[in-house]
């Protein structure tokens, strides 16, 4: 072959690599070939659509984690406080870098005095009344709830899906799969759901997520703050008031060390002077019973 | 010997005809309608969650674009104008990394309509993933999954609720 046919034919396979981006179902190439190496054992000839987990997906997870921690703690049924905590929450979410989700953001309260707050992949926030009671004021409120939000929008709930897990998901439930194994799939997906459920849940509420997502949540948090009019400060006033024992996941987690985390916190949003609305704010914090 | 030889000829139509192909393919992106892919979206008088509610926008509505402003979207829907968070109305699918590149380049419409998500059927992490897992696992507390989510407050109760507060609306 000529050099002139080998740069016609670069610049022709160039040309339609771009215009194939136009396809939706254009494997990523680093996934596909996973996703090929699977198809393959299970003797699959279809190429495998490799995507990133959809919003829909993100959000069944979502529902299954907090079903689960809704198995262990009991929701409050306190509707007063449930509003107020919606309330506050929603004022935050709106204010962060993902303002809606697939189906919005949902508070809830666990009935438990352990101090923590989670946040299930998808937009569902649970806060123990233990967290709430150690909150002096809504800022202190806001600083939690925009803490969750910051791990929803950076997805760090799905990230913690095992990824070979993942590409398995995508093999099963390609359209030549379903064909291919019939009612097999649904089993198989099944178990490869349940699977994803122990990743979220391992990491998010047993072991914690790294030191780096929670240093990335609490930088989202005191922006997210900012932006909605609440006190920066005071996600740093939380903080140092963790328990510095034990370890495990949700909003005390001890790694990053708790003395590190409120340094950082308090390098990110300098103290200032409670102004007048934040005199309402903890005013109104103080008249819900929770 | 004719060096210049490789833009010349039929492979440079075919070049032009791919690039013009792509190119169209961008000025459609730029479509003045879109979809509502949120449920529970709603249309507000101004670009702000802390502006009157002017009513909801179901679930796959077609929307005409008027302006945009930061994350808002002006649009008009049923006669009514009014602002959308652009995470209502989103022009790239919203199906992950995967699928963001396409968006971008095309710059189209919401594509993951109510028929996709019938295509869908079948595929991935499902309600009938979820009933099945359920139905495994009759332990798991969905009741109260499916309470925290049916709770909901109210856009112009947030507001006030914003505006007591001395916070940014």
């Amino acid at each position: 072959m000529t050099l002139k046919t080998l740069r016609i034919a670069g610049l022709v396979v160039g040309v339609l690599f771009l215009a194939g981006f136009r396809l939706p179902s254009l494997p990523v190439p680093s996934e596909a070939g996973k996703a090929i190496d699977i198809g393959a054992k299970t003797g699959q000839k279809a190429v495998v659509a490799s995507r990133g987990i959809s919003d829909s997906e993100e959000y069944y997870v979502g529902r299954a984690v907090a079903a689960l921690l809704l198995s262990k703690y009991p929701l409050s049924q306190n509707r007063e406080a449930t509003l107020y905590v919606n309330e506050v929450g929603q004022a935050v979410a709106q204010k962060s870098t993902m303002p809606r989700t697939y189906r919005g953001y949902h508070f809830g309260i666990l009935e438990t005095s352990d101090p923590n707050a989670y946040a299930c992949p998808g937009g569902i926030i649970l806060v123990t009344r233990g967290l709430i009671q150690k909150c002096q004021n809504e800022d202190e409120l806001a600083a939690v709830l925009a803490h969750e939000v910051g791990h929803i929008a950076n997805k760090d709930g799905v990230n913690s899906i095992n990824r070979a897990r993942w590409t398995e998901v995508l093999t099963t439930a390609g359209t030549e799969a379903a064909r291919q194994y019939g009612g097999g799939v649904a089993g198989q997906l099944l178990t490869l759901f349940d699977g994803a459920i122990d990743d979220v849940f391992k990491t998010m509420v047993v072991n914690g997520y790294s030191r780096k997502a929670e240093e990335n949540a609490d930088r989202a948090a005191v922006t997210t703050l900012t932006r909605a009019g609440y006190n920066p400060a005071a996600l740093a006033a939380i903080l140092g008031k963790m328990n510095t024992q034990g370890g495990g996941g949700g909003f005390f987690r001890s790694h990053p060390l708790t003395a590190e985390r409120v340094n950082a916190a308090k390098m990110l949003a300098r103290e200032a002077p409670a102004g007048p609305k934040e005199q309402v704010r903890t005013k109104r914090f103080q008249q819900v019973r929770f | 010997m004719r060096r210049s030889g490789e833009f010349r000829g039929p492979a440079l139509w075919f070049l032009l005809f791919l690039l013009a192909g792509l190119a169209a393919g961008l000025g459609t992106g730029l479509a003045e309608t879109l979809k509502v892919e949120q449920p529970n979206a709603q249309l507000y008088e101004s670009p702000n969650f802390g502006s009157r509610p002017l009513g909801a926008l179901p679930s796959g509505a077609e929307v005409a674009v008027l302006s945009r402003s930061g994350d808002w979207v002006q649009v008009n829907y049923q006669g009514k104008t009014g602002w959308v968070h652009k995470t209502s109305v989103p022009q790239t699918p919203a199906r992950g990394p995967g699928l963001g590149l396409p968006g971008m380049l095309t710059g189209g419409p919401v594509q993951q309509t109510k028929g996709d998500e019938v295509a869908l059927a079948g595929k991935g992490f499902t309600p009938e993933v979820e009933a099945a897992y359920r139905q495994k696992n009759p332990g798991m507390n969905y009741a109260m999954v499916d309470q925290v989510e049916q709770f909901q407050v109210n856009p112009a109760q947030l507001a006030a609720f914003i505006r007591e507060g001395g916070l940014t609306p």
